[in-house]
């Protein structure tokens, strides 16, 4: 894989997973559906997924929590910005720590079990993960500071808020590899280029127009 | 290998919904319980009720946050907390979510009326809904 190509890859990607939780989560947010759930279960371990089974590179999905984790440092809604920002960068570690042992060409993913499993598996790992995280980090750069017996007793709401997390992960991944035919090395750079720039462009200055509408207003 | 992975990544998988559903059912049982309190909150170890508690506590508004309610530090005051500034409080609400804060934060921090807690100097992580308890440590 050009390396080239895979830095566009990485930039496309974590822009529209930026893009998703800056814009698209506070919308469903607003809409009263579970944003933290389908932001997690759908579009963080989709977009993952399908970077990985497209460019079967390792650490692309670290880079892509970096992009991502960088653009919601942008956006000034939810509750810590920085604290968000490090829990989709949290995200993307768990998810090449659990994908690590899989081989880049996904031969494991043959059964139907194995596709929902991994789904579960990583969704799941990936939301608590980046929960406790937070619930780690946010204090601690408070002036309240961070206790122990806070965590634990949220412990059980954080385990069973991932259960919807893991069934959405469950079906995101086997519908993610249905692409999985899908040659990225054979697209043109005269095609991929101008198209990967253009979506991050898009995504980047939707997320800074957004936050300096809501600056002005 | 492979086969290796291909039982024990079902059996994780299977592991985990098994956490998920038991933790789901701890939660929807804890809660039940703490509905029995009703529209009271208890305050270090003592019951009050909520209309009790704003009609005898000073009003604060953030205006800037767009939230009014009861000042924190004057309702522990208000209801004889000896040397105030020596303790911290754990505020507890739905779904046992809890956050520990310091004097200084009480006295940039409101209570609702709907029972939420609203700091001016914290993040929203410290937005406690819901709350039924506020321990004095």
């Amino acid at each position: 894989m050009d390396k080239i190509k895979l830095f566009a890859g990485i930039i496309v990607f974590g822009s529209i997973w930026g893009f998703a939780e800056c814009i698209i989560g506070p919308t469903l947010d607003d809409a009263g559906l579970p944003s933290g759930a389908l932001m997690t279960g759908f579009f963080a371990i989709g977009l993952m997924m399908m970077s990985r089974m497209l460019f079967k590179q390792r650490g692309m999905q670290l880079g892509m929590g970096l992009v991502a984790g960088t653009l919601r440092m942008f956006n000034p809604f939810g509750g810590c910005v920085v604290c968000s920002g490090i829990a989709i960068m949290s995200e993307a570690i768990i998810f090449e720590l659990i994908w690590y042992g899989m081989s880049l060409d996904l031969r494991e993913l043959k059964t139907h079990t194995m596709k929902i499993s991994m789904g579960i598996v990583s969704s799941y790992c990936c939301f608590v993960g980046g929960y406790i995280i937070t619930q780690i980090l946010t204090p601690l750069i408070s002036s309240a500071g961070f206790h122990l017996n806070n965590l634990i007793a949220f412990m059980p709401q954080i385990l069973s808020r991932g259960l919807v997390v893991a069934l959405i992960g469950g079906a995101t991944i086997p519908l993610i590899l249905i692409l999985k035919n899908i040659d990225i090395s054979s697209v043109k750079g005269r095609v991929y280029y101008p198209t990967t720039a253009a979506i991050s462009i898009i995504c980047w200055v939707a997320v800074i127009a957004n936050t300096l509408l809501f600056m002005s207003a | 290998m492979i086969m290796g992975k291909e039982k024990f990544i079902p059996i994780i998988a299977l592991m985990i919904l098994l956490i998920g559903t038991g933790s789901s059912a701890y939660v929807y049982a804890t809660q039940t319980d703490t509905e029995i309190l009703g529209d009271s909150i208890i305050i270090n170890d003592q019951q009050y009720e909520v209309e009790e508690i704003f009609s005898t506590t000073e009003e604060r508004t953030f205006e800037l946050l767009n939230f009014t309610g009861i000042a924190l530090d004057d309702l522990i005051i208000k209801i004889g907390i000896e040397c105030p500034s020596c303790h911290s409080y754990t505020i507890i609400g739905e779904g046992d979510y809890q956050k520990t804060v310091t004097w200084k934060n009480m006295e940039n921090g409101l209570l609702t009326a709907d029972k939420m807690t609203v700091f001016s100097d914290l993040p929203k992580a410290f937005r406690v809904r819901g709350v039924f308890e506020i321990e004095v440590i």
